[in-house]
């Protein structure tokens, strides 16, 4: 027996692991400071596999944290910094207890302050690592920019989140990347494309605040910190790549100059375009670039993408042209950062914000948005509309009719475009509507032709595709299993008379065709594929049979469906 | 020597002068008889003539010249000596009196200032060496050379290298290295240049090269996204289907925590038969006491006691039958297990049978653990004391949908709902409110008025 026994707990994830209050120890840091670090820099308690070997035997739950990751923060700056806090907060209590005014006014002076940047940098090596990461600072700073100003968190934070978000408002809106909204019970969700990465967030609504007692402050309060920081790095790198100052300023209009001069004040209003470095880039102005197809691709996907492209380019003009005016009930923030990404024109009273351009009584006004009942004095020239035509036109990316939207009419249902459905799913009748209405708009811009009747016929197609498919394979299976040799034969092609001006016609035969070519893979198949293709029809053949049923009540109890929408 | 003696016997005969020999009478002079002394030598001119009074008279001179500015004989009455009237009344002459006053206060200086004023005859002394320099024709033929070369534009080194030297940036103070103040200028910390001012060797070797990031810190710690869009029946003007949906599911939601507590509440449910009754108490407190059941024990006894004393003797006989019984039964088995090797032949088709059945339920748990790993990563993790609570489903009823924006109350929190966001991405762990123990308990005590009273 000598001194080289293995010990239990000695080697392997019993020593890869700290407890919390261990952690702390060893970084010679109070509580609400080793948060505040781990917060900071981004380091979060683990749960090990095996408790209890990393516990030494115990099953008592307790908080972990991986050994490296804590002597990596040992050589942190800002622990030294906040070791100076803790001093300072002594020295200056100290003083205040003795009444000398003079060493509290020095000590004040000199107060110990951290940056944050070397993090910034540290954590996010590139900017797109930092873009990706930006859904929930921006959820944050939304957040806390509806705070209320008293004394609870810092005031000077709850500017400095308003001035962020104004920014990044601004910058969506110049560079109209918005591309979807949903209005739900707890706030509103916009979704925007920038460099590439989808963004979504969360804005609540600035009326109703109730502020929950079992929320820790502190905690949010270190996050907001650290994510205004990243946030502000990444609006002047935004602002940077369209070539605009920052901090921003607007461009010299003579109506805002006359109101307060306050720069924050005259972004919020988000009516005013933002001033560029090089003036002499206009907007508008964009060079037809020379079409190089990538390695690798071919001529089909290039043209996808071109197309792809300009469906993109007609969207971010959905609304230019039009002038809209807004009235007081209607929440304008909202609306005219909406309005705005898409190239409208926006104004309002004057008397709810600074920035409302013209006035209700002026006359180019196209549509004029109202949530009341109904309005007393009506211009013939303009449509009075309620706010949801707006969130539904950029959902659908064109502009719905307005005659569903008219004040006092019951509005059709919201939908979230954040739901994807897939085939044979439920999709609401709305929503069926709604795409037929897409691909109309398609085919009237192409033909003139009426062809209402495909249309209908098309989304009943929809429905019994499916299960036409169905049969149709089962029928062959048979004929397969029997030994039977199929039907299908090769034989000479049959002339159709090519009809033109019918679309209808050509949209079908497109998908006759691509019918045949499912089919004939079909046949391709393997007995093993064949099965496990067999189970997954079955599986959507269960789903398309609930949807009709749903169907069916709906049509046969439509009255009762409104008295509950209502 | 004689010098000191001298100057010794003046200083003793001043007046009040105590010597060290201080006997009762001094020896000389006042005792008794007095030594005769001849006045009329020169030699004794110094020695013994009393001239105290003259000298006395004279430092009063000297006194009064020095303090008071001559002899105070001499000055005019008026210096020394005012007439008082008694108080004189003021007469309400503001202009006059004023502009008086004005001339009077500018021209006539203050009556303190004029008091110590030094006014004596005796004027201080001059102070010679103050005017003397040792090398002053030195140094001033060196400023006069120095003020040449200047002229010129050569400066001495000393005042070149003050010249040269960058005015001192006054840190524009700590108010605004705070972290959130409003106006905080941000930069490009993407797009700088990489500062690469020493050798990276040095920088390692004198602790100044910054500490790379584990590369474990940059996966984030939950699969789920940062913000969770809500179900689509949770717009502010649902269709009907996807909001009854969502009614179901926080209806599920309630069923489950009502069934949680009726769990509770079954586990501790006693059954109504099991409850003592008079009868059932009797048979508990009669048992053993009836006389019935003795005889059943006593032939039970006999058995097991015959049993024990047989197996003590084994004689030789049992001995070779056990070990016979042992080697046939070995045989046997032999044989057994080589008919069944045997017939496995035959049994092929069932042993691949089970073999399959066998693999495909490993498969099966093979997958059903993977699928559980999967659903793991999208769950909150254990990570401290207490457990994730989910939120409530943010779900309006039906009576409580808005016909318009205007009318809609919003529902939930969303600082909440971040809250627990986090917590749900392993970011923080849940905590709950720190409570207020107390470590000695709280004694009331009734004042003794109240006691008087009750």
């Amino acid at each position: 027996m000598g001194g080289l026994q293995k010990k239990k707990y000695e080697r392997g994830s019993a020593t890869n692991y700290i407890t919390r209050n261990k952690a702390r120890k060893k970084l010679q840091l109070s509580l609400a400071d080793f948060r505040r670090l781990c917060i900071l820099k981004g380091i979060y308690p683990h749960e090990p596999k095996h408790k209890k070997k990393v516990n030494k035997g115990s099953t008592a739950p307790r908080t972990f944290y991986l050994l490296k990751d804590i002597r990596f923060l040992l050589h942190e700056p800002i622990v030294r910094k906040f070791r100076e806090y803790k001093v300072f907060v002594r020295k200056l209590r100290k003083a205040y207890g003795k009444a000398e005014w003079t060493a509290v006014e020095r000590l004040r002076d000199n107060k110990p302050g951290y940056k944050l940047d070397h993090i910034i940098k540290e954590r996010y090596p590139t900017f797109i690592d930092a873009l990706r990461d930006i859904d929930d600072a921006l959820s944050m700073c939304f957040l806390f920019s509806t705070f209320a100003r008293t004394g609870k968190c810092h005031v000077q934070t709850i500017t400095l989140c308003r001035r962020l978000t104004v920014e990044w408002m601004n910058y969506v809106v110049t560079s109209r990347s918005l591309r979807k909204v949903f209005i739900s019970i707890k706030g509103i969700y916009y979704q925007a494309e920038v460099l590439g990465q989808l963004i979504t967030w969360l804005v609540p609504y600035q009326f109703a605040h109730d502020h929950p007692t079992d929320v820790d402050y502190r905690v949010m309060a270190t996050f907001t910190e650290m994510y205004t920081t990243l946030f502000g790095f990444i609006n002047f790198r935004l602002y940077q790549t369209l070539n605009l100052v920052y901090p921003p300023k607007v461009t010299q209009h003579e109506k805002l100059n006359r109101w307060v001069s306050c720069s924050l004040q005259k972004l919020s209003a988000l009516s005013a375009s933002l001033a560029r470095v090089v003036a002499t880039a206009e907007e508008e102005e964009e060079n037809q670039l020379d079409q190089f197809p990538a390695d690798g691709e071919d001529l089909e996907n290039m043209e996808a993408r071109e197309k792809e492209q300009k469906e993109q380019e007609a969207q971010n003009r959905l609304f230019e042209g039009l002038k809209f005016f807004l009235n007081r009930e209607v929440p304008r923030e909202s609306l005219a950062f909406i309005l705005r990404c898409f190239g409208a024109e926006v104004s309002w009273d004057k008397s709810l914000c600074i920035g409302g351009t013209y006035n209700v009584t002026d006359e180019t006004i196209t549509h004029q948005i109202v949530d009341r009942p109904d309005i007393d004095k009506q211009y013939i020239n303009r449509y009075y509309i309620q706010p949801q035509w707006v969130f539904d036109s950029v959902n659908a990316k064109m502009r719905l009719p307005v005659e569903d939207y008219f004040l006092g009419v019951t509005l059709p249902p919201h939908l979230s475009p954040f739901v994807e459905e897939k085939d044979g799913d439920y999709v609401p009748p709305e929503k069926l509507k709604l795409m037929a209405l897409q691909r109309g708009e398609k085919h009237e811009e192409e033909e003139d032709d009426d062809d209402d009747d495909d249309d209908e016929e098309y989304n009943d197609e929809v429905d019994d595709e499916d299960l036409t498919e169905e049969k149709n394979l089962k029928k062959m299976e048979d004929q397969r299993s029997q030994g039977k040799t199929l039907a299908v034969k090769v034989t000479p092609g049959k002339v159709k008379p090519w009809e033109t001006g019918s679309v209808g016609n050509k949209v079908r035969l497109e998908k006759e065709e691509k019918a045949e070519e499912k089919r004939l893979a079909i046949m391709m198949m393997k007995k093993k594929e064949k099965y496990l293709y067999d189970k997954i029809m079955f599986g959507k053949k269960r789903t398309t049979r609930e949807v009709s049923e749903h169907l069916r009540k709906i049509h046969s109890g439509s009255s009762f469906l409104l008295l509950l929408v209502l | 020597m004689a010098a000191v003696k001298r100057l010794k016997r003046v200083a003793a005969a001043q007046p009040g002068f105590m010597s060290f020999k201080s006997s009762a009478g001094s020896d000389d002079l006042n005792s008794g008889q007095r030594k005769r002394v001849n006045k009329n030598k020169k030699k004794n001119w110094n020695k013994h003539s009393d001239i105290q009074d003259v000298e006395e008279f004279l430092d009063d001179v000297r006194l009064q010249e020095r303090a008071t500015g001559g002899l105070i004989s001499e000055k005019p009455d008026d210096s020394l000596f005012f007439v008082d009237i008694g108080e004189q009344r003021k007469y309400v002459q503001p202009e006059v009196q004023e502009g008086k006053k004005g001339k009077k206060s500018k021209s006539r200086p203050l009556r303190i200032d004029l008091i110590l004023q030094h006014d004596s005859l005796v004027p201080p002394p001059k102070d010679i060496l103050a005017h003397q320099q040792p090398n002053a024709k030195k140094l001033r033929r060196i400023a006069e050379n120095a003020e040449k070369l200047a002229a010129m534009g050569v400066l001495p080194r000393r005042q070149k290298r003050l010249l040269n030297r960058r005015p001192a940036v006054t840190a524009s103070k700590s108010k605004t290295a705070a972290n959130n103040f409003p106006d905080r200028p941000y930069y490009d910390l993407w797009g700088g240049d990489a500062k690469e001012t020493a050798d990276p060797y040095y920088l390692e070797q004198t602790g100044k090269k910054r500490v790379k990031r584990p590369e474990k810190l940059n996966s984030k710690p939950s699969v789920l996204p940062a913000v969770e869009v809500i179900a689509p029946g949770g717009s502010y003007n649902p269709d009907f289907f996807s909001h009854q949906a969502l009614l179901l599911e926080a209806h599920e939601v309630e069923v489950k925590r009502e069934r949680a507590e009726l769990r509770i509440e079954r586990q501790l449910a006693v059954n109504r038969e099991d409850t003592a009754t008079e009868e059932t108490v009797f048979q508990e407190l009669v048992e053993g006491l009836v006389e019935e059941e003795e005889d059943e024990d006593e032939e039970e006894e006999d058995v097991s006691i015959r049993g024990g004393l047989q197996q003590e003797k084994k004689t030789e006989k049992e001995r070779r039958r056990e070990r016979a019984d042992k080697i046939k039964s070995q045989q046997k088995q032999a044989a057994r297990v080589f008919t069944d090797k045997k017939q496995q032949l035959f049994q092929l088709r069932s042993i691949q049978a089970t073999l399959k059945r066998g693999e495909q339920q490993t498969r099966e748990r093979v997958a059903q653990r993977k699928a559980n790993q999967e659903a793991e990563k999208s769950m909150p993790r254990r990570l401290g004391r207490l457990r994730f609570q989910a939120q409530d489903l943010e779900v309006q009823l039906s009576d409580e949908i808005p016909g318009s924006l205007r009318t809609l109350k919003p529902e939930g929190s969303v600082l909440k709902d971040r809250f627990k966001s986090m917590q749900k991405r392993n970011m923080i762990e849940p905590r709950e409110r720190a409570k207020f123990k107390r470590r000695h308990k709280v004694k009331y005590v009734e004042k003794r008025a109240f006691r008087e009273i009750t």
